[in-house]
């Protein structure tokens, strides 16, 4: 209520010192527009947190309670006449109480067989059980082919593969609507929510504009007016073709402008190269989409990406370039890029699995592997930061795929140890951590950055000083590692946690999907991705911050840098195959 | 699918160490911020580590002490005044720690923790206001009374806890400021505020606790007759006095400042009473003025052995005193027992008040306590100074002479209040090395009281 008072008490004192002028040097267009400026700041400063929280809401929302309209691949119909449905690709069967058809019976093994549905034919695999698995009464030994009509045998308990509803070919929606995450009624349009972050880019382009007064950068207008073009065009098409829910492009949009503001405030000659790259990774997220719809496609994709990725990190290591002593860029002459960003991308793929074999072969030797390779390699381009990220969605996919608590912990303390000898050894390491938790005593020196994030931060304040009157974005790298410090500064302690809960948002978004995921496959696809979007967040607020050590690392979406910001879209493309719910308003088609 | 759900709780458990870590960031935020904000490294604030925009502070008249202008430091036009009130605003250096410069940076600067640095202003704007209780011509007549000897000199009003008049000797010119390390006897601790941060032996004006303990423990104490005859023999060791007073009543023994009358009253309370009451008297804790600490005297009577608990009844032994946590206890006498905390900012902010409330007033004996004390100390006063001596304003007072030893002359006191609902002033004089309380510290005090009077 006082800070309030004390903005009506400033905005009284400014307007009776600057009404005179008004009078005085009416006709002055210069004098005139700057008290323009001054007043617009000063409203806006309050608008955008209130919009920003509203896009937020409005698009976790509907993203959390979007019902599931539970699709049924198929039924099995058991021996007293009921018909189950088999909601998934993959359908655990057995005695435990998370497969997803629960069979209570003591002959029944825990985890007794999985029904696949792969090349538009249903696959029966028998886990290793006790009372074996027949079809039509003949016992099988390897996976095998089901038709509809036939009978299959759960150690003598006996269920009939029958096919969904013909309506839809063979793809029938239920009106059996699963619970949801948050139970309300209320639908919410994606198209309101998008007007809204069109209105925020717009008053914050605006913003920029007045800030930068008289010498305004054309690039900053013309990137912004292509950027709004591009994300309408893109969301327009995506309503238009796609079913499912949009909000999760809706929260990368608005990612995607704060990434652009930072820019225009840091580096607006650079503007264009991000603006590209948010173009090109819009594009790629889309091609990503519709190839790894397709299950067997994604195979083959798999073993192309996983030696493409290969390959990147072997030249990296051979011809790479040095910058701020890490190895990390390709020069290719007109272009320079980071393979190691592509290669989150190959790392979240290799990684994934089907139920079938997860359940079957508890063998991670090539996903085990190819980490290895790609973290020995990051070791060696000194890029600690990605080490980490890496080694953190190693553990999540790990565990998803083995569930094993043990084998987690004892390659978690190995890391540990060689963590610890790499700190010992590597000078440049050590004095990272002799910093952290000490910066003010290095403030001049390796505490620069986390010092003047902290000061960037504090003289911020909730609202902000607005977009382009901030000092922290003039600090060299501050786009890239910094922006977190730019949006507290310039935007405010609010807008900059918004952004943060984006991301965190997203790998509760990617839990959340797993229940109903259709495989397993995009299942661990979307937790991989939503990991790695965690843990280089986590490294790279809470590191300029002083909570974690300072790595040097990018923030997906935000930061500025091509390879990051295709990287991250390719990734989103995971997280969003994992959602096959369908939009209210598409469900009648 | 329920399986891989189970296993993806590993991914909500990373979530919620994320968000742990952005809780303990908010919570650092909260409580630094406001430190952050002023490190010289702030571009908003600083340029080459000078400050750009520092804002004005004010005196309660709405003179100008310290202004910023075109990135460069200018102070009050007259010489004296800025010299008597440089430890308030401090100097071009910031080497007065609880000067408003150092203790109100956020303030000056305009920032809050919603707004940040942010203020609506065209683009030559500058920073923020900031006005003191102080009134700057009383500050320079007081530092013209000291004429240059040290010691501190303070005045406020124990009904609003204005402080009117805080000057500390020696100071200097902050426009030009001399070479310090050439003169250290002459500058010695120059840049500490004395009436904030400076302890002294309290010598005889202790015994007000004294009296104020006896008065609530000691029956028919105005009755009571002490019998001086120029010394009291504790054991193997002796407390003098000036000279023998003969038999004598509590207000004769605090108007003559009888050692041994008070000598014996403190055996009579014993220790831990003595102790209780000066530590509600404001010993062995500090005072918060705005939010800048002031420095804590000390009372320490567990350990003391009889003679040394009558020494510290009459002020000596290891007593030290505070003069600004005096200057409150005089307030609060005269405030019937209520302790109004000093403060040097006129402004009170909604926000400022809630938070300082919890600690700015308090009782710290009964009003009829206060009452009874305060007629004692009329009377001894008006045996000293008869009813000329601020005539009409009720002055209530007692000089005191410690002792310090080191061959050292000591030094003087005069602190004490005007009972008077148009001028509700308690003051302190400190004069180091002085002599005579009353002789030395008494004349600065009256001449300073009666500017006071005459400008408020
Ligand atoms: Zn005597």
């Amino acid at each position: 209520m006082n800070i309030f008072l004390e903005n009506v008490k400033q905005f009284l004192e400014w307007s009776i010192t600057k009404v005179p002028d008004i009078f005085e040097r009416i006709g002055n267009f210069f004098s005139y527009f700057e008290i323009t400026i001054g007043l617009y700041t000063f409203v806006v400063r309050w608008v955008f947190p209130i919009l920003a929280i509203t896009i937020f809401l409005r698009c976790i929302l509907p993203l959390l309670q979007g019902r599931k309209r539970a699709s049924a691949w198929g039924y099995l119909m058991m021996m007293d006449g009921s018909r189950v449905p088999l909601k998934h690709w993959e359908n655990s069967i057995g005695r435990s109480k998370v497969s997803d058809i629960v069979i209570a019976l003591p002959f029944v093994s825990r985890n007794h067989a999985v029904l696949t549905f792969r090349d538009r034919a249903w696959y029966i695999t028998d886990l290793g059980s006790k009372g074996g698995v027949k079809v039509n009464g003949i016992k099988i030994e390897a996976p095998q082919i089901v038709n509809y009509g036939d009978t299959i045998s759960l150690a003598g308990v006996k269920m009939t593969l029958l096919p969904a509803d013909e309506e839809e070919s063979g793809l029938l929606q239920q009106d059996d609507y699963t619970a949801t995450l948050i139970p309300s009624g209320r639908l919410f349009n994606s198209s309101a929510a998008f007007a809204l972050i069109l209105l925020f880019q717009f008053l914050g382009v605006i913003q920029v504009m007045l800030a930068m007064f008289p010498e305004v950068n054309l690039a900053v207008t013309l990137t912004f007016i292509v950027f709004i073009f591009a994300e309408t065009l893109h969301f327009h098409i995506k309503h238009w073709l796609s079913r499912k829910y949009l909000e999760l492009e809706l929260l990368c949009y608005f990612l995607c402008g704060m990434s652009l503001f930072i820019v225009s405030s840091a580096a607006p000659d650079l503007l264009y190269i991000q603006l590209a790259a948010i173009l090109f990774g819009m594009l790629v997220y889309s091609v990503l989409e519709f190839m790894i719809s397709d299950l067997g496609r994604t195979r083959k994709l798999k073993y192309l990406l996983a030696s493409t990725a290969i390959i990147l990190l072997v030249l990296n290591l051979a011809i790479g370039e040095t910058r701020y002593g890490a190895k990390l860029w390709i020069n290719l002459g007109f272009i320079t890029f980071q393979p190691s960003e592509f290669v989150k991308i190959a790392f979240v793929i290799v990684g994934t699995a089907a139920l079938d074999k997860l359940l079957t072969t508890r063998n991670m030797t090539a996903f085990i592997a190819f980490s290895g390779i790609c973290i020995g390699a990051l070791v060696l381009m000194r890029d600690f930061g990605t080490v980490v990220v890496f080694f953190g969605t190693f553990i999540v996919i790990a565990f998803m795929r083995s569930g094993d608590l043990r084998t987690i912990a004892l390659i978690s303390s190995g890391a540990l140890i060689g963590a610890m000898a790499v700190i010992a050894f590597m000078p440049y390491i050590a004095s990272r951590f002799a910093t952290w938790r000490n910066i003010w005593k290095y403030a001049n020196t390796t505490g620069f950055q986390q010092t003047r994030t902290l000061i960037a931060a504090a003289s911020g304040g909730l609202l902000g000083v607005g977009s382009g009157n901030g000092f922290l974005a003039s600090i060299a790298a501050a786009d890239t590692d910094l922006v977190f410090g730019i949006l507290c500064e310039e935007w405010g302690l609010l807008i900059a946690f918004i952004v943060v809960l984006i991301i965190v948002f997203l790998a509760v978004y990617a839990v959340f999907l797993t229940k109903n995921c259709r495989s397993s496959f995009y299942a661990i696809a979307a937790c991989g991705a939503a990991s790695i979007f965690l843990i280089q967040t986590a490294l790279n607020v809470l590191g300029t911050v002083d909570i974690l050590p300072l790595t040097g690392i990018t923030m997906p979406f935000v930061s500025r840098g091509g390879s990051s910001m295709i990287a991250s879209w390719g990734l989103l493309a995971f997280i969003k195959s994992a959602d096959d719910r369908i939009r209210p308003d598409k469900a009648g088609d | 699918m329920k399986l891989l759900l189970r296993r993806a709780a590993i991914l909500l458990f990373f979530s919620l160490l994320v968000l742990v870590g952005l809780v303990i960031f908010t919570w650092q935020y909260v409580n630094n911020s406001s430190t952050w904000v002023q490190h010289p490294a702030n571009r908003h604030l600083y340029a080459n580590g000078k400050p750009i925009n520092l804002g004005t502070i004010y005196d309660r008249a709405g003179r100008v002490l310290l202004q910023m202008i075109d990135g460069s430091m200018s102070f009050h036009g007259d010489k004296t005044v800025r010299t008597a009130v440089m430890h308030a605003t401090g100097d071009m250096h910031n080497n007065v720690e609880t000067s408003a410069q150092m203790a109100f940076p956020d303030r000056l600067s305009g920032w809050n923790i919603i707004n940040g640095i942010y203020r609506l202003k065209s683009r030559s704007g500058s920073g923020s206001n900031l006005t003191l209780t102080l009134d700057a011509e009383l500050c320079a007549a007081a530092y013209e009374e000291l004429s240059g000897r040290k010691g501190t000199v303070g005045i406020y009003n124990y009904q609003t806890g204005e402080i009117l008049c805080m000057v500390s000797a020696p100071s200097f010119d902050p426009e030009n400021p001399p070479d310090i390390d050439a003169d250290p006897e002459k500058y010695e601790g120059v840049y500490i505020n004395r009436l904030l941060s400076a302890v002294y032996t309290p010598g005889s004006v202790f015994k007000l606790v004294t009296a104020a303990a006896a008065i609530e423990n000691i029956e028919n104490i105005e009755e009571k007759r002490f019998y001086c005859d120029g010394k009291l023999q504790i054991g193997g060791d002796l407390v003098t006095c000036m000279s023998a007073h003969g038999e004598i009543s509590l207000s004769q023994a605090l108007a003559s400042s009888c050692n041994v009358a008070f000598g014996q009253l403190s055996l009579e309370l014993g220790p831990e009473k003595l102790q209780r009451y000066a530590e509600l008297a404001g010993f062995n804790s500090s005072l918060e003025v705005n939010g800048i600490k002031t420095a804590a005297g000390r009372v320490e009577l567990a350990d003391a052995k009889d003679v040394e608990l009558a020494w510290a009844g009459i002020g000596q032994y290891t007593n030290t005193a505070n003069p600004l946590n005096f200057m409150a206890y005089m307030g609060a006498i005269a405030n019937d027992g209520l302790l109004v905390n000093p403060r040097i900012l006129r402004e009170r902010r909604v926000l400022s008040f809630v938070n300082a409330s919890a600690g700015e007033n308090k009782q710290i004996f009964s009003p009829d306590t206060a009452k009874k004390l305060k007629a004692l100390i009329r009377e001894s006063t008006l045996s000293i100074y008869g009813e000329d001596t601020m005539r009409g304003l009720g002055l209530c007072a007692k000089s005191g002479t410690a002792e310090v030893g080191g061959g050292k002359r000591p030094h003087a006191w005069f602190a004490g209040f005007l009972d008077s609902e148009e001028f509700p002033f308690a003051f302190v004089v400190v004069i180091e090395n002085g002599g005579f309380g009353s002789r030395v510290a008494a004349p600065v005090a009256l001449k300073v009281l009666q500017a006071a009077v005459n400008s408020f």
